[in-house]
């Protein structure tokens, strides 16, 4: 069994397991910058919001997978890459952190910590599950 | 499918009448019932508000009901605390979402809420006697039982209610600038226009898709005929079904960003049981908004105002264990995937508003590479073009977003919008509105007391007893 790396919710239940190198988008920039480098099949993606419009062009271009720290399958971000059969794993936390996503009271300090220990790791999406989506090593 | 071999559907029982629903969150509401028992989601939890109505106001009404001219204090009550629940119902979870990265919604959102509460009374009275009154209003509603493609759908006519009043109301409440009795009068207004619309659309009595097992099952029987003799069958796994879905997909996502990360975009009714059993969700997606600027891209694209989508689920594909069609006109399923359920499909293209429906025309899914690509450059240009935007304009546009849009499609077919524009100044920001704008950022207001009061149902304050329906605010102190 693959290390598990983070939990969260899953968004819908599929087969489909992507793997590739987790890519930390943080600004719009960082979105266009990745479309054009031609390369997206090759990340699963991990943002902050679980909003859909940041992640608009790589959702509609093909994104293989989505990590989130925030949101939950009913948010748009949920809805949205349900619709577009894009696994997504919302509101991940680290297994190896007590920290947890608060509404409206989670510091910065929750995310980067998130970003440093998942951004350029190789990672697989385990979606099988009803409820609990899951991050694992594929170091 | 990967989970469900081997299990029957089950989604029937959740339409007899001792049937509570399945839980889709463990969370449960409060509100204004702090001691009694806590209000669970879906079906159960409509049945709770139901039974702690104080009037009948949350039952079937008659249209002599609804064509009377205000609600009593204790129906605003009622249906008060309904909205209170029913926003927490579909909203609390979304609400989780946190900052966007791109629009800064929890911004846009609370200055909308409040700037509906303050104007648009006034428009909604003016447009109530332009069409004669509460007739003319649930003559609007009733139009959409006979089109695709038109914004009178579940979530702007319960935006009007939930939003303008209830969010509205709420977020004055919290950042302390009106009281419980005040513009008691302006809120019967809203409410009001709400349910005739809502009423005039249904016809069986309720005015939410809660109140009816989660089903807006509005159009009538032979307007869809007409469409399910438009689809095609879909096998799921072949490229033509992918086609169709991808489709959906792409231009939803457009309708999404073409309305600020909102709801407003797009409009599911249903689920209609069709002769083989299979179940039809009709689906409008508006990817092209002409009162937006920033939609002159998708324009540009050649897009029309709507698409729209018939979707067909084989409910014994995916187990279906229950449906919901949400009254912000959104389908959730439990299992939660019924894409790979969907057997057959049709698209339809509105070019505006206004077009009638016969000249509404099918695409083939053998055809939709053209429009696919059409929506996924409108994406990318609409997407660059909103990154550029600083955050003022983001969040006053997305503020228009709500606060023109939620009322639009019911001041067009009043052709009432004109005269909202010119003589209501509808596009001008209240004073008061524009002076929150300093506010909302202080003390965490929009990122936290939003989520804490709005979505969670807590600041969804009664009024009282001692409060006059002829209340507005008389005072400033």
């Amino acid at each position: 069994m693959a290390e598990v790396l983070a939990e969260g919710y899953n968004v819908f239940d599929t087969g489909k397991s992507p793997t590739g190198t987790v890519k930390y988008l943080s600004a719009p920039a960082d979105v266009i910058e990745l479309i054009q480098s031609g390369r997206l099949g090759e990340h699963i993606l991990l943002v902050q919001g679980g909003t859909t419009t940041f992640l608009a062009p790589a959702l509609s271009m093909g994104a293989i997978g989505v990590i989130t720290m925030s949101g939950a399958p009913e948010s748009h971000l949920g809805i949205l890459s349900r619709e577009f059969q894009t696994p997504c794993i919302m509101t991940a936390h680290l297994t190896g952190s007590d920290s947890r996503y608060v509404v409206g009271a989670t510091g910065p300090g929750h995310f980067d910590e998130i970003a440093k220990a998942l951004d350029g790791r190789k990672v697989r999406l385990d979606c099988s599950d009803h409820e609990v989506g899951r991050v694992l090593a594929d170091d | 499918m990967t989970t469900t071999e081997g299990k029957r559907a089950t989604y029937k029982q959740r339409y007899e009448e001792a049937d509570d629903g399945l839980r889709f969150q463990e969370l449960t509401y409060t509100g204004n019932f702090v001691g009694m028992e806590p209000v669970t989601d879906g079906i159960k939890g409509d049945k709770m508000l139901r039974a702690r109505a104080r009037s009948s106001v949350l039952e079937r009404v008659s249209k002599d009901d609804v064509l009377r001219d205000e609600f009593t204090i204790d129906e605003l009550n009622d249906l008060n605390n309904y909205l209170a629940w029913n926003i927490w119902d579909v909203l609390v979870m979304r609400a989780t979402e946190g900052v966007s990265g791109m629009i800064p919604r929890q911004e846009y959102e609370i200055l909308a809420f409040m700037h509906e509460f303050y104007r648009w009374p006034e428009i909604l009275r003016m447009t109530t006697e332009e069409v004669g009154g509460g007739q003319g209003i649930m003559d609007i509603g009733a139009t959409a039982r006979r089109e695709i493609g038109t914004k009178v759908n579940a979530v702007h006519d319960w935006c009007i209610g939930a939003v303008g009043f209830g969010m509205g109301r709420c977020g004055l409440l919290a950042l302390e600038a009106i009281g419980p009795d005040d513009y008691v009068g302006e809120s019967n207004e809203i409410l009001k226009f709400m349910q005739r619309v809502l009423w005039g659309k249904r016809q069986d009595g309720y005015i939410l898709n809660s109140q009816d097992r989660y089903r807006c099952r509005i159009h009538e029987p032979d307007f869809l005929t007409q469409l399910t003799s438009q689809i095609e069958p879909l096998e799921p796994g072949s490229p033509r079904h992918a086609a169709f879905t991808q489709f959906n997909a792409a231009a939803e996502l457009l309708s999404f960003l073409d309305h600020y990360d909102c709801r407003l975009g797009l409009g599911d009714t249903g689920p209609y049981e069709l002769p083989d059993g299979n179940l039809l969700i009709l689906r409008d997606l508006f990817v092209n908004e002409e009162v937006f600027h920033w939609s002159d891209v998708c324009a540009d694209a050649g897009l029309p105002h709507c698409y729209t989508l018939a979707l067909v689920i084989d409910p014994e594909r995916m187990s279906l264990a229950e449906i919901r069609v949400n009254d912000i006109s959104t389908t959730f399923t439990r299992p939660k995937n019924y894409i790979e359920a969907i057997v057959g499909g049709a698209v339809f293209a509105r070019e505006r508003w206004n077009t009638p429906m016969g000249e509404v025309y099918p695409i083939k899914i053998d055809e939709l590479a053209g429009p696919l690509g059409r929506v996924q450059t409108a994406t990318l240009k609409l997407y660059a073009k909103t990154s550029k935007m600083c955050r003022r304009d983001l969040i006053w546009n997305g503020q228009y977003v709500y606060y023109i849009d939620m009322i639009l499609p019911h001041l067009r077919l009043a052709g009432t919008y004109d005269k909202a524009c010119r003589d209501y100044d509808l596009w001008e920001i209240d004073q008061r509105v524009a002076n929150y704008y300093y506010e909302i950022t202080k003390r965490g207001f929009a990122q936290e007391v939003v989520p804490s009061k709005i979505f969670s149902g807590a600041g969804y304050l009664p009024f009282s007893e001692k409060a006059s329906l002829r209340s507005s605010k008389g005072r400033w102190l």
